[in-house]
C-alpha cells in the first residue's frame, strides 16, 4: 500500500490533483476507527489525515472551535476542557474529527446534545480533483447558500477530504452520573426513559440498562431520584456506556429504526445494545445471511442496518436519492478516484 | 417561447380549473413576497395535495417553465419573488397534520401548515416543535424549512435543520423522492440537510417530517436593563462564559424598546439604553440554577433591575413586547426594511456602534431587537417610501450594513436566506470556486435550471465540466470516471 502524508491543506490540494490526473485510487483516513462502514476491499493508496492537527481559532465565548480535520478527539477533549466547554461526540481519543464527522457518527447522548450533524457550521474541503472549497460560516446561525459541509458529513470520504471545520462546542456539565440496573430489556429501559426527564441517554442491553445524567447538580440528583422509583440503580464506571459494543464480533451493523420498533428490531436477538428515543441498535451478526436477515428485519420497521464494523457495506438506497448522489459525486469527484464503490447501492 | 395559454389548460386538465389562477390582480399580489423585491407571477397553481404538485411540475418541465414555490410569502429576502413570469405553485392549501407519533418524537405535515399551529396542536402531547421564528402565526412549515428558519429559541435548541427529520421532495422533473429517514439515519448522502434552507430552488417540499421535543417542565423569563448598550452585550457573552445555554437571549435597544412599550404595555423600562429577555428551562432544579447564574452574571455588568415572570400570564406578557417588535414600529414610520446578519457573538457591540453610525450618516431612524445569543442582529430601518430619494438611502445603507458585518467576521444571514436581496453579496464571503461547487448541488437536483432562477447563487456561478477538465490533464479518462 501507498501512503501520502501531507502536512498541511496545500499538500492536500496538490496530493489529490495528482491523483485525479494519473486516476489514483485513494481512501482518506483518519483515526482509523470507521474503516470498515461501506468499505469495499483494498484500495491502493491511503491519504492521512493526521498531520493536520492544528488548533485554528478557539474563543469559549464564541461556543466554536475550528480546527484542521486530522485533529485528534482526545488533543481537542482537552483543549476545550480548558475551556470548560466540550464536544459532545464520544468515540475513542484516537478518532479525528474528520473522520467522526464524514462517518457521521451515532452521539450516545443525543438526547441532549442532539445530532453530529449539527455541530459542524463551518468546513473546508479538497475534491476528488483538488479543489478546495469552503461552505458555512463561523457563526451558530447561518443561512447562506447551500451546505456542502452537510453533504460531506456522512460522505465516508467519497467526496473531498474534510481538512479544517468550526465546531459548535457547548459547556461541560456541572454533574454528571451512571446508572445501571440489575436487569435488561428494551421494557425496562422504556420505564426509565419515560420516568426520569431529559436524561443524556438510556441504553439498553439484554441484561442491563444504563442511565447517563448529566446536567446541573440539583437537576442530575432529582432525575436519579425519579429513575430509582422505577428500577433498583446502582452506580456504574463513567465510561461503560460510551465504549464501543461488542469488542469481540466479527461483524457489528447499527440499525436505525424509529424508537418505538427497537423492541420488534431486537427480538430474538441475544445481545444487543440500544439508544431508548433515539432509534440506533447495535447488533452483532455472525455472518452474511444473519447480516442479510436483520436488514431485511431493519427493512420491514422502515430502517437501515449499515455495518459499521466487519464485512457487509451499508445497503441500499432507493434509486432516486442513488442517482442524486452519483450526480454529486461526479461533480466533486469527476475521475472517482475516492473510495470507489464505497457507496449505497440501488 | 412558452405558450402560457397551453400551459394552462394542461395544469386546468391535471389540478381542476379552480386550482389554476390567471386573474391580473391575483398575479399581481404574488408579485412579491415580504421583501422589497417586486417580480413578476405568470400562472397560479394552488394543488393540495403531492400528486397534484407532482403533477404540476411535469407539466411545467414538459413547457420548460420556471418553477417558484411558495409558502405564505413572509421571507424577507425576496425567496419566494416570482422572475419572468414562473409559474408559483402555492402550498397554502396543503394545510394537514398529517400523523403525529410521540412515541417515536416525530410529525407528518404538509408545507402549508403555520408554525404555530403545529405548536399548539402537539401542546397536549408534552413536544412541541422548536423552531419559533417571529412570524410564526403566519408563515408555513414549508417556507419554514426551504429558509432553515430560526427565531428566539434556536440558541437552546436548533435551526430549522436539527429539527427535520425527512421530507417528501417533487424534483423539477416531477418525480417524487423522500429524503433523510424518520429513524436517526438515513441511507445515502444528506441530501435532506441540503434542501433544508435551498430555497426553493431543488425541489417542492410536499410533505416534512419534523422532531418532537420534550416541551421543559419549568421555564423563567427573565428582564434585566442596562444604561450602557455595552454592558449590555458583554452580559450575554457571561452568561456563555458560566456554562449557562439560555433557551432564548434577546436583546433590543432604546428604540425598540419605547416602541413596543407603546404598543404592547409589557412594563418595558424605557429609560434603560438596552434590555435582555432571557429564558431558561429544564427541569425546575436546574432552572433555578441557571437564573441564579444568569442574575450573577447581570451583576457583573451593572444591571439596573431584574424582573423575572412571576407567572405564565407575566411571561406571555413579556414575550408579546418581544414578538410584536415589527408590528410596533408602525408608529415610527410608514415603511421599514428589516436586515439580517450574524456576527461572532463577542463583536456584538462594535457591529451595534457601527449599525448606528450609518444609520446617521443616511439619515434614517434605526432600532434594533435581536437574537444576541446567536450573534444574530436585525438592525431595523424606518423610513417614509414617498419622501423623494429614501428608497436610494435605504439600499446604500443596507449595503454598508452587510459589510459592515461580513468585516466583523459574520455571515450574510442568518435565517432569512439570500434570495434575490443578498444573492449578488455572495461574493463577499465565498470565493468562485466555492460558488461554483454549491452550483454543482443546484444542477445534481436541477439540471434545467428551472427552480426558482436567479435566486441564491450570483450570475456566472455554474457547475463546470470538471470530468472534462480532468480528461484534459490527463489525457486519458480514468477507469469508472462518472459522467
Amino acid at each position: 500500500m501507498d501512503l501520502i502524508h501531507p502536512t498541511d491543506q496545500a499538500g492536500v490540494v496538490e496530493a489529490m490533483r495528482a491523483a485525479t490526473t494519473v486516476g489514483m485510487r485513494m481512501r482518506i483516513v483518519g483515526g482509523r476507527q470507521h474503516m470498515d462502514t461501506g468499505a469495499t476491499g483494498e484500495i491502493g493508496t491511503e491519504l492521512w489525515t493526521t498531520a493536520l492537527d492544528r488548533v485554528v481559532a478557539y474563543d469559549p465565548a464564541e461556543m466554536l472551535c475550528v480546527v484542521e480535520g486530522g485533529m485528534r478527539l482526545g488533543d481537542l477533549r482537552a483543549l476545550l476542557a480548558d475551556g470548560g466547554q466540550e464536544w459532545p461526540v464520544d468515540e475513542a481519543g484516537s478518532a479525528t474529527v474528520g473522520g467522526v464527522i464524514a462517518a457521521d457518527a451515532a452521539l450516545p447522548r443525543q438526547l441532549r446534545v442532539g445530532c453530529l450533524r449539527d455541530t459542524v457550521v463551518e468546513m473546508t474541503f479538497v475534491t476528488g480533483d483538488g479543489r478546495r472549497i469552503r461552505s458555512g460560516a463561523r457563526t451558530v446561525k447561518n443561512v447562506t447558500g447551500y451546505d456542502l459541509h452537510r453533504l460531506l458529513t456522512g460522505s465516508l470520504g467519497t467526496l473531498g477530504v474534510i481538512t479544517q471545520i468550526a465546531l459548535k462546542v457547548r459547556p461541560l456539565p456541572k454533574a454528571t452520573r451512571t446508572l445501571v440496573t440489575r436487569e435488561g430489556g428494551i421494557e425496562l429501559a422504556s420505564l426509565l426513559l419515560d420516568a426520569c426527564p431529559l436524561p443524556a441517554a438510556v441504553v439498553a442491553e439484554h441484561d442491563r440498562v444504563l442511565v447517563r445524567l448529566e446536567g446541573w447538580p440539583e437537576e442530575v440528583a432529582e432525575q436519579a431520584r425519579l429513575a430509582n422509583e422505577v428500577a433498583v440503580l446502582a452506580e456504574d464506571d463513567p465510561a461503560a456506556w460510551r465504549e464501543p459494543p461488542f469488542a469481540d464480533a466479527t461483524t457489528v451493523a447499527r440499525a436505525a429504526v424509529v424508537p418505538s420498533r427497537l423492541a420488534a428490531c431486537v427480538e430474538g436477538y441475544e445481545r444487543y445494545r440500544a439508544l431508548l428515543g433515539v432509534g440506533y441498535v447495535w447488533i452483532p451478526c455472525d455472518d452474511e445471511q444473519a447480516l442479510g436477515q436483520l436488514r431485511e428485519r431493519a427493512a420491514s420497521l422502515g430502517g437501515i442496518a449499515p455495518v459499521v464494523r466487519g464485512p457487509g457495506g451499508v445497503g441500499a438506497a432507493d434509486p432516486v436519492t442513488v442517482a442524486i448522489g452519483g450526480r454529486l459525486k461526479a461533480a466533486f469527484d469527476p475521475a472517482n478516484i475516492l473510495d470507489p464503490g464505497r457507496a449505497w447501492s440501488a | 417561447m412558452v405558450d402560457l395559454d397551453r400551459v394552462r389548460r394542461d395544469l386546468e386538465a391535471v389540478l381542476g380549473p379552480a386550482a389554476v389562477v390567471d386573474d391580473p390582480l391575483e398575479r399581481r399580489l404574488y408579485a412579491r413576497d415580504a421583501s422589497l423585491v417586486e417580480g413578476a407571477a405568470g400562472l397560479l397553481v394552488f394543488p393540495t395535495s403531492a400528486d397534484e404538485v407532482a403533477a404540476a411540475m411535469r407539466v411545467a418541465h414538459d413547457h420548460g417553465l420556471p418553477v417558484v414555490p411558495r409558502g405564505s410569502g413572509t421571507g424577507l429576502a425576496g425567496g419566494a419573488t416570482p422572475l419572468n413570469d414562473a409559474l408559483v405553485i402555492v402550498t397554502t392549501k396543503m394545510r394537514r397534520i398529517l400523523d403525529v407519533r410521540p412515541q417515536d418524537r416525530l410529525a407528518w405535515v404538509e408545507p402549508g401548515v403555520f408554525n404555530l399551529d403545529l405548536a399548539n396542536h402537539l401542546a397536549p402531547t408534552g413536544f412541541t416543535y422548536a423552531p419559533d421564528p417571529s412570524s410564526q402565526q403566519v408563515s408555513s412549515i414549508g417556507g419554514n424549512v426551504n429558509t432553515n428558519a430560526g427565531g428566539p429559541h434556536c440558541l437552546a435548541y436548533g435551526v430549522t435543520s436539527a429539527h427535520v427529520l425527512a421530507l417528501d421532495v417533487v424534483l423539477p422533473d416531477g418525480t417524487r423522492v423522500r429524503i433523510g429517514a424518520e429513524g436517526p439515519a438515513a441511507p445515502g448522502y444528506d441530501l435532506r440537510g441540503i434542501v433544508v434552507g435551498s430555497e426553493g430552488t431543488l425541489g417542492v417540499v410536499t410533505a416534512a417530517c419534523v422532531r418532537l421535543t420534550p416541551i421543559a417542565p419549568a421555564v423563567r423569563t427573565m428582564l434585566l436593563d442596562f444604561a450602557r448598550v455595552d454592558d449590555c452585550a458583554a452580559t450575554v457573552s457571561s452568561i456563555v462564559g458560566r456554562g449557562v445555554v439560555p433557551a432564548a437571549l434577546e436583546m433590543m435597544d432604546r428604540g425598540i424598546v419605547r416602541a413596543v412599550e407603546a404598543f404592547a404595555h409589557a412594563g418595558y423600562p424605557t429609560d434603560a439604553a438596552a434590555v435582555l429577555l432571557v429564558e431558561v428551562d429544564g427541569l425546575e432544579a436546574a432552572v433555578a440554577a441557571q437564573a441564579r447564574e444568569v442574575e450573577a452574571a447581570a451583576h457583573d455588568h451593572g444591571v439596573g433591575t431584574v424582573r423575572v415572570a412571576a407567572d405564565d400570564i407575566e411571561r406571555a406578557l413579556l414575550w408579546k413586547g418581544r414578538k410584536s417588535a415589527f408590528g410596533a414600529i408602525a408608529r415610527i414610520a410608514p415603511h421599514y426594511h428589516l436586515h439580517d446578519c450574524v456576527v461572532p457573538r463577542t463583536r456584538l457591540t462594535d457591529v451595534l456602534v457601527g449599525v448606528y453610525a450609518i444609520a446617521q450618516r443616511h439619515d434614517l431612524i434605526v432600532t434594533n431587537v435581536f437574537h444576541a445569543g446567536d450573534g444574530n442582529l436585525h438592525p431595523l430601518f424606518s423610513f417614509d417610501l414617498s419622501v423623494p430619494g429614501t428608497l436610494e438611502r435605504v439600499l446604500a445603507a443596507a449595503d454598508e450594513v452587510v459589510r459592515l458585518c461580513v468585516e466583523a467576521g459574520g455571515a450574510l444571514s442568518g435565517e432569512h436566506g439570500i434570495g434575490l436581496e443578498k444573492r449578488d453579496f455572495m461574493p463577499l464571503v465565498f470565493t468562485g470556486e466555492d460558488l461554483d461547487a454549491q452550483a454543482c448541488v443546484r444542477a445534481a437536483f436541477d439540471p434545467d435550471g428551472r427552480m426558482n432562477p436567479h435566486k441564491v447563487l450570483p450570475a456566472g456561478a455554474r457547475c463546470g465540466d470538471f470530468a472534462a477538465a480532468a480528461l484534459a490533464r490527463a489525457g486519458v479518462l480514468p477507469e469508472g470516471t462518472w459522467i
